[in-house]
């Protein structure tokens, strides 16, 4: 697990301040991020690898700052879009898990191993060969979480992992979700989906307004926004 | 529409390498083009129709898969035997057929990561002299592959979308959304290779995913 630290972070777009972060380090396993469409959820997410930079302040993961060291921070951060279609970049399941292991260098004659490794971890090992275009919404989600753990991250970074998908298949990645050995941080307008995590933090327009665990934030955040 | 043709199996065309493959097919295909003796075709797209009758694959995928491409031959070959000769024609026919079958077969039997390879490698004495990154043309051609069906796709929900609103076919009304759908999609594809740590270890400051998408 990795210790993440926003040091008076602001982020700017188009003139106005889209994020204000003044102070947060994030270190427990499961950590929901909730708020409206546009409240900042996935910038905040974007900023802990580097996709967003910070117009000021300073992101830190595990002490490397993520605007000087990006390569290093996204060895360790793993990120699930939104749209798993958008994260598959090779036609075949098991090519596009070798895609991330060959940028982080892994030897090319372990590239089956570690591949088959993460497959199996998910319990889709049956997809490896079959072609990303013709898998179900679910499948694609676990195939592009399969593809960031074969890359051994220490944090995943999740950005909304259950929206479209059927009850079945929530339920499947809720499952490996809470599974995982890894920090996860997960951006979601799901709620049952984080409901037994460590902690959740509310983001509205762009600054954290709740910061507490679910059983407690919960309640109040649909209260507050329902 | 699938994004690759290849089929698994173990055929003898299955366990040439894929550089061989596509060199001899490089080859046959100048050797085509440098003849045009009609039984010599034949004898070529015999030789083809045999290959891809190795690879294992359902007939009646091959047929599905092929009657498109043969329906355009079988144009070509007629209009050159009425307005030029027959018999050019029906070696104009076959030579077409032949290089269609053969090249059809080496794709059933080489998945695309063996032929990005194959491109890798093929660009990589200009890649050493800094000319370009065989790396970069490797994921650019695999992104074609991937994306093509989910564009089609694209167009069938935006094509269905426009239906169910009583608006007729039309090209300019459906490429406008796609366009702007290829758009925004682009910019999370890239987002998700840089996510993914590329470029590779040993290609950095090479630029970022932005340049492909």
């Amino acid at each position: 697990m990795s210790v993440v630290r926003f040091e008076q972070v602001v982020v700017e777009r188009e003139g106005r301040i889209s994020l204000r972060i003044p102070d947060l380090v994030l270190e427990e396993r499961h950590i929901a991020i909730a708020g409206l469409n546009g409240s900042g959820k996935s910038t905040l997410l974007r900023l802990i690898n580097g996709l967003v930079l910070p117009s000021s302040g300073r992101v830190t993961v595990d002490g490397i700052d993520v605007a000087r060291e990006p390569r290093a921070v996204r060895r360790r951060v793993g990120f699930i879009f939104q749209n798993p279609d958008n994260q598959i970049v090779y036609p075949i399941v098991s090519e596009d898990i070798q895609f991330g292991l060959k940028n982080i260098g892994v030897p090319k004659a372990e590239l089956p191993l570690v591949t088959a490794q993460a497959l199996k971890r998910l319990g889709i090992e049956h997809l490896a060969e079959r072609q990303s275009h013709l898998l179900s919404g679910g499948e694609k989600q676990l195939v592009a979480l399969a593809a960031v753990l074969a890359m051994a991250p220490s944090t995943i970074l999740f950005d909304e992992p259950t929206s479209g998908l059927d009850l079945r298949n929530r339920n499947r990645v809720r499952a490996v979700l809470m599974g995982l050995d890894e920090q996860a941080i997960v951006a979601t307008h799901d709620l049952r989906l984080v409901e037994s995590f460590d902690r959740m933090l509310v983001l509205d327009g762009g600054e954290i307004v709740m910061d507490d665990t679910p059983v407690a934030a919960i309640g109040r955040y649909e209260a507050h926004y329902a | 529409m699938t994004g690759t043709l290849y089929i698994r199996g173990h055929s003898p065309l299955h366990r040439i390498p894929a550089g061989i493959k596509l060199a001899a097919l490089c080859l046959f295909g100048l050797a085509l083009f440098a003849l045009d003796n009609w039984i010599v075709m034949g004898l070529a797209a015999a030789v083809s129709l045999g290959l891809l009758a190795s690879t294992g694959i359902d007939p009646a995928q091959a047929r599905r898969q092929l009657t498109g491409p043969f329906i355009i031959v079988a144009f070509l070959m007629a209009a050159t035997a009425l307005l030029v000769d027959p018999l050019l024609g029906l070696a104009v026919g076959l030579r077409l057929m032949a290089l269609l079958v053969a090249g059809y077969a080496v794709t059933l039997t080489t998945p695309v990561s063996a032929m990005l390879e194959v491109i890798e490698r093929l660009f990589s004495p200009l890649d050493r002299i800094g000319l370009v990154s065989s790396a970069k043309i490797a994921l650019s051609v695999s992104l074609v592959f991937r994306f093509i069906p989910v564009l089609i796709d694209q167009a069938r929900v935006i094509r269905e979308a426009q239906a169910a609103r009583g608006m007729e076919k039309n090209i300019l009304a459906l490429l406008v959304p796609l366009i702007v759908h290829v758009l925004r999609s682009a910019d999370d594809i890239a987002a998700a290779i840089d996510a993914r740590g590329y470029p590779p270890a040993h290609g950095a400051n090479r630029g970022n995913a932005h340049e492909h998408t």
